[in-house]
């Protein structure tokens, strides 16, 4: 069985729907979304609401369900 | 086990709108004199600027440089804001700004590990439909450019034209706006914007009726 959710990118305004199975991790919607946008998944943090998603969670752990929008937020360095 | 798959894309239309008039536009008061002449005969030209920063926004960047840098830190954030176009050119509009806890030094800084769910408290405070157009960050002491770390924060996060990068020094009262080109970084021009309602540079005449 799938969920299908909505990944907000927050610097695009652009946002893409997404199927997942329950074993899915955070991780792995992070990596599939950076690599849609092609941008690099290791600068960036999922937020669903106020929750970080952590990347080792299953979608199931993340209570993620069908319908919910999380959005990739930009995670910089300055120097 | 699979893994998960995109389905479809919903993408964010670029509105076609004029850019805040020159009579409530004007560079930034930390520029040099050569770029603020430049900026301002840029507004009285027909095309937008890259890039306009709202007062409010400014202030609060300013202001947090400001505060880090006297304690020898760098600040940072995120611009929120949005893209439209005017003229066959797109260019940018930083409403706002959102900061959270920081990991800072005098040389580097990043957002605290703890300090998300604060960052997406005032993301949710925004009062509209904002795109992180950027990031701000400061160099206390160290004048405004894109260091090796910057242009790979840059490169990996904030790569499409409308993305840009604001330093600030407010040791040295500098600011500078920067944006991806070819394997660095160049300094765009920019101005600050106030709404109709706003007179932050108190222009507007007093008005006393008589009672």
């Amino acid at each position: 069985m799938t969920t299908r959710i909505s990944v907000k990118n927050a610097e695009t305004g652009s946002s893409v729907e997404m199927e997942l199975e329950a074993e899915n991790t955070v991780e792995e919607i992070i990596e599939s979304a950076a690599s849609y946008w092609e941008v690099s998944p290791g600068a960036y943090v999922l937020r669903r609401g106020k929750a970080v998603l952590r990347g080792q969670s299953t979608i199931v752990e993340a209570k993620i369900r069908e319908g919910d929008v999380v959005e990739l937020i930009p995670d910089p360095e300055g120097g | 086990m699979k893994r998960p798959r995109v389905v479809s894309e919903r993408k964010r239309a670029i509105l076609e709108r004029s850019p805040p008039p020159s009579n409530r536009s004007r560079p930034h008061f930390w520029l040099k004199d050569e770029s603020r002449r430049e900026i301002e005969e840029a507004l009285a030209g027909t095309g937008p600027l890259p890039l306009y920063i709202s007062k409010t926004a400014e202030a609060e960047m300013r202001n947090h440089s400001v505060s880090s840098g006297n304690q020898n830190l760098e600040a940072m954030g995120l611009l929120l804001g949005d893209v439209f176009a005017h003229s066959k050119k797109s260019y940018t509009v930083v409403k706002n700004v959102v900061t959270t806890d920081l990991q800072a030094s005098g040389v580097s800084v990043s957002f605290h590990r703890n300090g998300f769910e604060t960052l997406f408290d005032r993301l949710d405070e925004a009062d509209f439909d904002y795109v992180i157009v950027g990031w701000y960050h400061s160099h206390p002491g160290y004048t405004c450019f894109m260091s090796p770390k910057d242009i790979e924060t840059q490169r990996r996060m904030f790569r499409e034209d409308f993305h840009f990068a604001v330093v600030l020094d407010p040791l040295k009262l500098q600011i500078e706006a920067f944006t991806l080109y070819g394997e660095g970084c160049i300094s765009v021009p920019f101005a600050v914007y106030w709404e109709e309602h706003e007179d932050p540079y108190g222009r507007k005449k007093l008005s006393l009726k008589p009672r």
